[in-house]
């Protein structure tokens, strides 16, 4: 098993005839913040309910710490912080007793950290959790977790419904944890988040992992949308290396172009004489569906399975 | 003021047509529930002198306190025992309906957000409640005069045209009044459970008030009537027919709503004036484990039911000494409790009270514990719902081995189980007494006796609680259907006395055939052992599937 945190091997997870895991593999480092990355839909969750014994593999297996996920979750779970993608409380419970109930069934719980939390987040502990948002939802799951003392914490979708103040918050957070040299699987839809937290992802799609790297084995996630408009027609632009997706647009052309060759294309279109320009990142949808579309004329260098 | 309630009409569409099936479901039940029960009265009591003497079991403070003033005694027709029987509950089940209707359209709209999509449509700030309450004028107009034609149609004698329409009205006004408090507290408390909790509690002091005035001798009347409950009942319905119950009863809906659409203007949307009083900020040191929020879940749902269980015994009880009257000659009443029609052919007058209570009670307890068993199946189906809401993985994901979570449920479930039955029993047995005296109760009607019957259906309701337990375990999806065993279950046991109804082998699938009518027969502690071996080998499957699955969540 060697000395992972976490690793999956062909985990494969069927629901009746709809395979929702196909073959996964993932391994996390310990000390490495994971980004899991892929749209909705694809067998994030499903993935993390395996992982913590919650669903049982159909095939292939899932192992933390080195043991089995499903034989003993509850020797895994000891060691371990999860925040739920879709967080559900108990109506009549305010977000204090929560927060306290959800610490102290690991361990004994750290008044000071909690305090310090809750008032980084923003929470009001004293309102019942039925007058609570999805947003303040979370706040409680977040702040029971990062109030834990655990190895490895695993975080579903963890910032969908927070401001990006408190997004902010929520990196500071896993920056910290990061320091004291805790693991943490992260799975997002998100982009920027996993590219701001995280040392290596793994990407998944309808179920099966497609790549794991670093970012820049991965350099693909890091394009950016361009549209420009210029007063001559440009030509020769495919012939500048990492720039991709060329189309005409109505007055002008658009593309993609991967971050490290900005200078390069920016230097080159301004012999056009540009009067517009606009950049942003893509939607990982986006990007997958493009990049995934033309498979082969891609040059990621990247090491997991397909 | 006008441009507060434009587009009142639309709304008023709006919600007819979202109600289309509920209150038409509430309405049918109401009224045909009504219209079936009438002639019932008059085939049960068919002549002036059985109505007479039963009047005269109705006359006693208790009987008195939970329906009601009798009213024309001397001439009691069919009519004044029907009005006198069935109006007070008529208006009340009319007031859960009103209660439910009006939040639904208002404070739960707010709460879930639809309202504030209304008002930012061309609506007016108080077109919505206003749009709420011409609902429920029309709603409860509709069910007032389907009520009182159905109740006329019935043919039945005394229950002419004119008493019938009041009957209807009167019902209607009660539903009313309870729309109006409904919209009341839904200004007040800032949540849909508030504002249907008080609504409840509202209910139920109108109740406790008139019970305390009309339990007084003689009749405190002036006390009865601050309750509208009590007021309307002093319309007496095909007695007298008095009229000026409903200018007062309109009187009140009016102010009531006035004070609502007062208070609704002045504050914002989502708002209450009951401020959402801030709970603990720490939890106490009960609820910090698994055990502990399965209690903290539960223990409300405990207590209501354990205070209905008690109440229901005591209600019983109270009845006890003039059982026989009450359950009088008719001859399916008497196969209904359970009677063998060869015991009742040799029945004398002497004996005739103590077997028909001996039988009452038998019947009693089947019947009390078939309700009892509905807290012990929703502590039962707790850790079910829980798993299905997204709830249960946040402690199963905390150390909490799948044994130990869902035995802290099933342990609730059992322990509720005789917590029910000791609390009928208790009731009974406290009530009885406090009527008929010490020494005037019978001897199956001691403390000792009742509580060795009532526990002695232990063993049944355990072996539907494993079998709850298996179907957690085994089909999680399919755990609706313990409602459906429980229906059955109920259904045999209602028709017990009727044994040629049906094959013999369909009664035996329920666990309730295999418990001795004590204290007719001894109790049977073979079959009692074997239901309790058999419940046990339920929960351990249930156990051994629910830790071998995954988790559902739909
Ligand atoms: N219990 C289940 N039964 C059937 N299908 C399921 C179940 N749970 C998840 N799925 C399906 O599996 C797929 C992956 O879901 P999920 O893991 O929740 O995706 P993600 O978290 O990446 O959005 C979806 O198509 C979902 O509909
Ligand atoms: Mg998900």
């Amino acid at each position: 098993m060697g000395n992972f945190m976490l690793e999956t091997k062909d985990l494969t997870k069927r629901f009746g005839k709809f395979t929702a895991l196909d073959k996964v593999n993932l391994q996390v480092k310990e000390g490495e913040v994971f980004g899991f990355i892929g749209p909705n839909g694809a067998g994030k969750t499903t993935t993390i309910r395996c992982l913590l014994g919650i669903l049982q593999a159909t095939e292939g297996s899932a192992s933390v710490f080195g043991l089995d996920a499903w034989k003993d979750a509850v020797e895994i779970h000891k060691r371990i912080a999860y925040v739920p993608g879709d967080v559900n409380l108990w109506a009549n419970l305010t977000g204090g007793e929560v927060i306290d109930l959800f610490v102290s069934l690991r361990q004994k719980s750290d008044k000071e950290k909690r305090e310090k939390l809750i008032k980084k987040f923003e929470l009001d502990p004293s309102k019942k959790c039925r007058t609570y948002s999805k947003g303040n939802r979370q706040k409680v799951a977040l702040v029971a977790a990062f109030a834990s003392d655990a190895d490895l914490y695993i975080l579903d979708e963890p910032t969908s419904g927070l401001d990006p103040l408190m997004e902010q918050v929520f990196q500071e957070c896993v920056g910290e944890k990061k320091k004291e040299g805790k693991s943490i699987f992260l799975s997002s839809h998100i982009l920027l988040e996993v590219e701001k937290l995280c040392d290596r992802v793994g990407i998944i799609r309808e179920g099966s992992v497609a790549q794991t790297g670093t970012l820049d084995e991965l350099r693909f996630l890091t394009r950016i949308n361009m549209n420009i408009e210029t007063r001559e027609a440009i030509t020769g632009l495919e012939a500048v290396s990492g720039v991709s997706g060329i189309e005409k647009t109505v007055k002008g052309i658009a593309f993609q172009v991967e971050n490290e060759q900005i200078p390069e294309v920016v230097t080159f279109i301004s012999k056009f004489g540009v009067t517009r320009l606009e950049s942003k990142p893509p939607a990982l949808e986006e990007l997958f569906m493009k990049h995934y579309s033309n498979e082969n004329v891609s040059t990621t260098s990247a090491t997991g399975g397909e | 003021m006008r441009g507060n309630f434009t587009n009142t009409g639309k709304l008023v569409k709006f919600i007819l047509r979202r109600e289309r099936i509920i209150s038409t479901v509430w309405i049918l039940i109401i009224v045909l529930f009504s219209m079936v029960l009438a002639p019932g009265i008059n085939t049960m009591f068919p002549d002036i002198e059985t109505r007479n003497n039963f009047a005269a079991t109705l006359e006693n403070p208790i009987m008195i306190a939970m329906m009601g003033p009798v009213y024309g005694v001397g001439d009691y027709t069919a009519g004044a025992m029907y009005s006198g029987m069935m109006l007070l509950w008529i208006m009340m089940t009319a007031g859960i309906m009103n209660i439910f209707l009006v939040v639904r359209h208002t404070r739960a709209d707010e709460e879930k957000g639809r309202a504030e999509v209304v008002r930012s449509l061309p609506t007016g700030r108080l077109a919505n409640l206003n749009a709420a309450i011409i609902s429920a004028v029309i709603i409860n107009a509709v069910m007032a005069v389907l009520l009182g034609l159905g109740l006329a149609a019935t043919g039945v004698e005394s229950m002419d045209l004119g008493g019938s329409m009041l009957y209807g009205v009167l019902t209607g006004l009660a539903g009313l009044v309870f729309a109006a408090v409904a919209a009341l507290f839904s200004q007040l408390s800032s949540y849909k459970g508030g504002a249907t909790g008080l609504s409840f509690l509202t209910l139920g002091v109108f109740y406790m008030v008139r019970a305390a005035g009309d339990a007084q001798m003689p009749i405190n009347n002036a006390l009865s009537c601050i309750s509208p409950l009590g007021l309307a009942q002093r319309s007496e319905v095909y007695v007298q027919n008095y009229i000026y119950p409903v200018f007062i009863l309109i009187a009140i809906i009016a102010v009531i709503i006035i004070i609502a659409f007062k208070l609704n203007s002045i504050r914002d949307i989502d708002q209450g004036f009951i401020p959402a009083k801030p709970g603990r900020k720490e939890a106490k040191k009960s609820l910090l484990s698994s055990f502990g929020l399965s209690v903290r879940l539960l223990k409300t749902s405990i207590i209501v039911w354990f205070i209905v269980m008690f109440a229901l015994g005591a209600s019983y009880g109270s009845i006890l000494g003039e059982i026989d009257e009450f359950v009088g000659d008719s001859p399916e009443y008497l196969t209904v409790i359970g009677i063998p029609e060869e015991i009742v052919e040799k029945m004398t007058d002497a004996d005739k009270k103590e077997i028909i209570s001996k039988y009452f009670g038998v019947f009693i307890t089947s019947m009390m514990t078939l309700v009892g068993l509905i807290p012990v199946i929703i502590a039962a189906m707790k850790p079910r719902n829980e798993e299905k809401d997204n709830r249960a993985e946040h402690i199963l994901a905390r150390g909490i081995s799948r044994t130990k979570y869902l035995f802290g449920y099933v342990l609730i479930a059992y322990i509720s189980s005789i917590i029910m039955q000791c609390a009928t029993a208790v009731g009974l047995y406290l009530s009885a007494s406090s009527v008929a005296g010490e020494a005037g109760i019978p001897e199956s009607f001691m403390l000792g006796s009742l509580l060795k019957s009532y526990l002695s259906y232990l063993p049944a309701m355990w072996v539907i609680l494993g079998f709850t337990i298996l179907v957690i375990g085994l089909l999680p999806k399919a755990s609706g259907m313990i409602w459906g065993y429980y229906g059955f279950v109920c259904f045999m046991s209602f028709i017990g006395g009727f044994p040629d109804l049906l094959p013999a082998w369909v009664a035996k699938i329920s666990p309730m055939s295999y418990i001795a009518k004590v204290p007719l027969d001894d109790i049977n502690f073979t079959n009692l052992a074997l239901l309790t071996g058999l419940a046990a080998v339920l929960t351990a499957l249930g156990f051994f599937h629910y830790r071998k699955r995954d988790l559902v969540y739909h």
